[in-house]
């Protein structure tokens, strides 16, 4: 029995292929951004924009992809990329935002304070 | 313009780009508020995790009096410390702690990870959620605490726990030797979840 959304969500992740990284029972996120779209996904399943176990098989299908892909343009392993990547399409396929609006989040750039401190 | 692919090179960049933008929308049409996803995140990095445990094994080890209590009424003596509200309440409510001594070594398993005791231990491995590690650990508890790396004498027996949706057990580990100096928030750092669950000891400090 659980009684909070957050630990319910991790626990049905875990032992699939869908499970994230962690290290000494703790979640582990090497940037900043990791963080964010795990917590933005799971905010938006809390709030009831769709179905968590939607956004686990769309992690499942994304890491899929990825696995299946050809190897001579397959970016690296990253599995919060794969994670962004099913975030996006769970919200365009729950209408959570238009397509419209998912282009304009495709086409962000870093803004160029940030663009200077990393050149 | 810009498209998806101008800068491979730089891609953990823009996908923080993204997800910045992404986050910014959301709040700005009021699917999510602006704290949010601090608020799904805080639990895991300060409401519940393998730290609380932590803080709870390191104050049996400097109070035996606390230990004691924490045996006998685990929900009640959690609720002394302080540690973040609901520590105690509706998730850790069912809690018990069990202690390793010279006499005993304890090991705690779980098929749900319903039954785990988030509050204090944090996430399970990914191991715990396995059959046949369940199975295993009922049927011969020794062996596998062997290939853990944690060998208990024959004469020291080995108790199993299995934690439930009205129970769900914690390990309060030995102290390690030649720790007796350290301060509380120092043997707090050397507890792991492992140790809690029983399949690890706690190792002392290296020199």
């Amino acid at each position: 029995m659980f009684t909070r959304f957050e630990e319910y969500a991790a626990a049905s992740m875990l032992g699939a292929p869908d499970s994230p990284p962690r290290v000494d029972g703790k979640l582990l996120f090497t940037n900043r951004w990791e963080r964010d779209v795990f917590g933005l996904a799971l905010s938006l399943a809390k709030a009831g924009c769709f179905e968590w176990e939607d956004f686990r098989q769309s992690l499942i299908a994304s890491i899929a992809r990825w696995e299946t892909a050809d190897c001579a343009d397959q970016p690296r392993w990253d599995y919060y990329e794969r994670f962004l990547e099913a975030l996006l399409d769970v919200i365009e396929a729950h209408g959570v935002l238009s397509r419209s609006e998912l282009t304009r989040i495709i086409k962000a750039r870093v803004p160029a304070a940030d663009d200077a401190a990393t050149h | 313009m810009s498209n998806l692919f101008e800068f491979p090179e730089d891609r953990e960049a823009s996908s923080a780009a993204k997800v910045r933008a992404l986050e910014a929308l959301l709040i700005e049409k009021g699917v999510l508020g602006s704290d949010s996803v601090d608020a799904v995140l805080k639990h895991f990095e300060t409401m519940a995790g393998p730290f609380n445990g932590a803080k709870i094994v390191a104050h049996a080890w400097v109070d035996p009096a606390y230990k004691q209590r924490l045996l006998e009424d685990t929900p009640k003596a959690i609720a002394e410390l302080s540690l973040p509200l609901g520590m105690a309440g509706a998730e850790g409510e069912h809690m018990a702690a069990v202690a390793n001594d010279s006499e005993v070594h304890n090991l705690i398993i779980c098929t749900l990870c319903s039954c785990y005791p988030w509050p204090v231990l944090g996430l399970p491995p990914y191991w715990y959620k396995d059959p046949v590690f369940r199975a295993r650990g009922v049927r011969e508890p020794r062996a596998v605490l062997q290939e853990f790396g944690v060998t208990v004498p024959p004469a020291k027996q080995v108790k199993v726990w299995d934690s439930s949706a009205q129970i769900r057990w914690f390990v309060i580990p030995e102290q390690p030797a030649n720790t007796a100096h350290l301060s509380e928030a120092e043997l707090a750092a050397l507890v792991t979840p492992e140790s809690m669950m029983g399949v690890a000891l706690v190792a002392a400090p290296a020199v």
